[in-house]
């Protein structure tokens, strides 16, 4: 398809106004940190980066964005250590009803986030566990482990039993077959998962507005301030997001997409 | 003497190390069916439970009942926002995959590299933060912001328009704006999985170009455009959080009741209810998705 037709020129207009639609939304509040907007007007002719030094001064910002890292992190490790057991588990053991309980695993992400976030609640309210940031820790471990779950399961499958066999055969122990086969061999879906789960958790909204307590996690705090209007270190915050997650995709990608693809032509 | 008998120990040893593989300590098993029991089945069983109590000041009574249920039938509010809720969602679909198909095609008509940094491109936005995103949104659809600043700008329109402002529209614009990633990433899958030669073949047999887009492309493709659909759907419903910002106080969906319940009215066992129909509704969603669509699309 190398020669342009109009039909190929009509597509790559329109997906050339789908870009745009979606990146306006992000560009907005990264010119905002840059120039001063007033009534809806930029002030072009004065760059400057005020905008970040009111940020380094947010307390309130700043501790939520502490928040939010705990968090991320906190629930990346559990769903690593806890995905990687269960697509082992569920892999390696003939058990019964290992459907079902994939089934359980994935309820999470198929479900709505307010049904995940409402069951929780419930769940706590009813076990009498205070709101905290153990509470959203746990929320965002049950909602990303789906994905790692998957991602471990698809590679322990491709990865075959032939090599732990070997292990095996040649006398190591289980755990030797763990440390020295199993977890080298998943090491790129492990970190390619822990990445996409940290970018989930680290921008997740709906499940944990419903059970955290008092304290915030970023996009709590955001959500907090949207109703009074954002202030010019939240553009700011939102720019220096953008680029950090913008290298996370980039190293995402490359433990994600298929060698083949990155490297031809690269 | 001793070396046969290690020798036998060895090989008799050999297939139940192997079987090793397969035989777990208990108290692995127990974690293994546990964990995912405790934290999710638990909560929701829990959830569903909730649903047939009810609540007094704010003390919950722990006795079956159906009144909640009754009352969702009974008072002409609740069902008629679900409905409304289910057609601004279906609006939401339709529109998120006449802006992704587009996309999803050009994007499977390039070659190699292009293609894939492409598909990131369009993923990025994805991860950006959400909350910032209807903010942005908001502001771009606002009375001065910039869409009516443009279209006054073109001369076609004099006043700003007010149609997009804290309604349904503003909902459904938003929603769009936001999910048409959803809708791409299903349809480009469906499209990639096409052969190239039925292509080449359409073309060897004289169709033209739209020819061989209506009649061999589309319909090829259309698992993975239900697929996207029901994809686009089951997070537009899900969603509470855009419409509360966008939509004011005449965008109310239904998920905002149920939210609600959860905050200013209190009534847990009553929001519970109305999420297991929220629930309900998703699961048919993803049932069609799954039996018409493609299920490697939405994995």
């Amino acid at each position: 398809m190398k020669r342009l037709s109009p039909g190929t020129i009509g597509f790559g207009l329109l997906t050339a106004f789908v870009f745009i639609i979606l990146y306006g939304p992000i560009f907005v509040p990264i010119i905002s940190s840059f120039f001063t907007v007033k009534y809806g007007q930029v002030d072009w002719s004065n760059a400057n980066l005020d905008a970040y030094r009111l940020l380094i001064n947010n307390e309130g910002i700043l501790t939520a964005l502490q928040n939010t890292l705990i968090v991320g992190v906190s629930a990346v490790i559990l769903a690593l250590i806890v995905g990687c057991f269960l697509a082992m588990f569920y892999q390696f053991s003939q058990s019964p009803g290992r459907g079902l309980v994939q089934f359980i695993i994935f309820l999470p992400f198929l479900m709505p986030p307010i049904i995940t976030g409402l069951a929780l609640l419930i769940f706590f309210r009813e076990i009498d566990f205070e709101r905290s940031l153990v509470t959203v820790i746990i929320g965002h471990t049950v909602f990303v482990l789906a994905l790692v779950y998957r991602t471990i399961l698809v590679r322990l499958q491709a990865l075959g039993m032939n090599m732990v066999e070997a292990s095996y055969d040649l006398g190591a122990s289980g755990w030797q077959t763990f440390r020295l086969i199993i977890l080298p061999n998943l090491k790129s879906a492990m970190i390619g998962a822990a990445i996409l789960a940290f970018a989930l958790s680290f921008d997740e909204t709906m499940i944990t507005i419903l059970v955290t307590g008092t304290d915030n996690t970023l996009p709590i705090r955001l959500w907090a301030m949207m109703r009074l209007g954002f202030t010019p270190d939240i553009n700011a915050l939102v720019a220096a997001i953008l680029g950090f997650t913008t290298l996370l995709v980039v190293v995402a990608a490359r433990h994600l997409i298929p060698k083949e693809f990155t490297s031809r032509e690269a | 003497m001793k070396k046969p008998a290690g020798m036998k120990k060895r090989i008799a040893g050999l297939p139940r190390e192997v079987n090793q593989i397969g035989r777990t300590p208990w108290v692995l098993t127990v974690l293994a069916y546990g964990l995912p029991c405790v934290f999710i089945l638990i909560p929701l069983i829990s959830f569903l439970a909730y649903s047939f109590f009810w609540v007094k000041g704010t003390e919950v009574h722990y006795d079956f009942t159906l009144l909640n249920y009754v009352r969702i039938v009974a008072e002409d509010i609740y069902l008629p926002v679900l409905w409304r809720t289910c057609i601004l969602c279906l609006e939401v679909a339709v529109l998120t995959i006449l802006f992704g198909y587009p996309v999803a095609y050009f994007l499977a008509s390039l070659d190699g590299r292009k293609k894939y940094v492409l598909l990131m491109l369009l993923l990025v936005p994805l991860l950006m933060s959400y909350v910032i995103k209807i903010y942005a949104i908001r502001s771009i659809l606002g009375g001065t912001g910039f869409l009516n600043r443009f279209l006054m700008a073109t001369g076609l329109i004099q006043e700003p328009l007010t149609i997009f402002v804290f309604n349904l529209n503003a909902v459904l614009l938003a929603l769009t704006v936001l999910l048409i990633p959803f809708a791409v990433l299903p349809i480009f899958l469906s499209l990639e999985k096409l052969p190239r030669n039925l292509l080449d073949a359409s073309a060897d047999l004289g169709a033209s170009e739209l020819q061989t887009f209506v009649r061999v492309v589309l319909p090829l493709s259309l698992p993975g455009v239900v697929a996207a659909a029901s994809f686009v759907f089951v997070l537009a419903i899900g969603d509470f959080l855009t419409p509360q910002m966008v939509g004011g106080n005449s965008g109310f969906t239904f998920g905002r009741i149920v939210y609600s319940q959860f905050g200013t009215a209190y009534n847990w066992p009553f929001g519970s209810a109305l999420s297991v129909l929220l629930c309900a509704v998703v699961i048919i969603a993803i049932l069609v998705g799954s039996r018409f669509g493609n299920k490697r699309g939405v994995a």
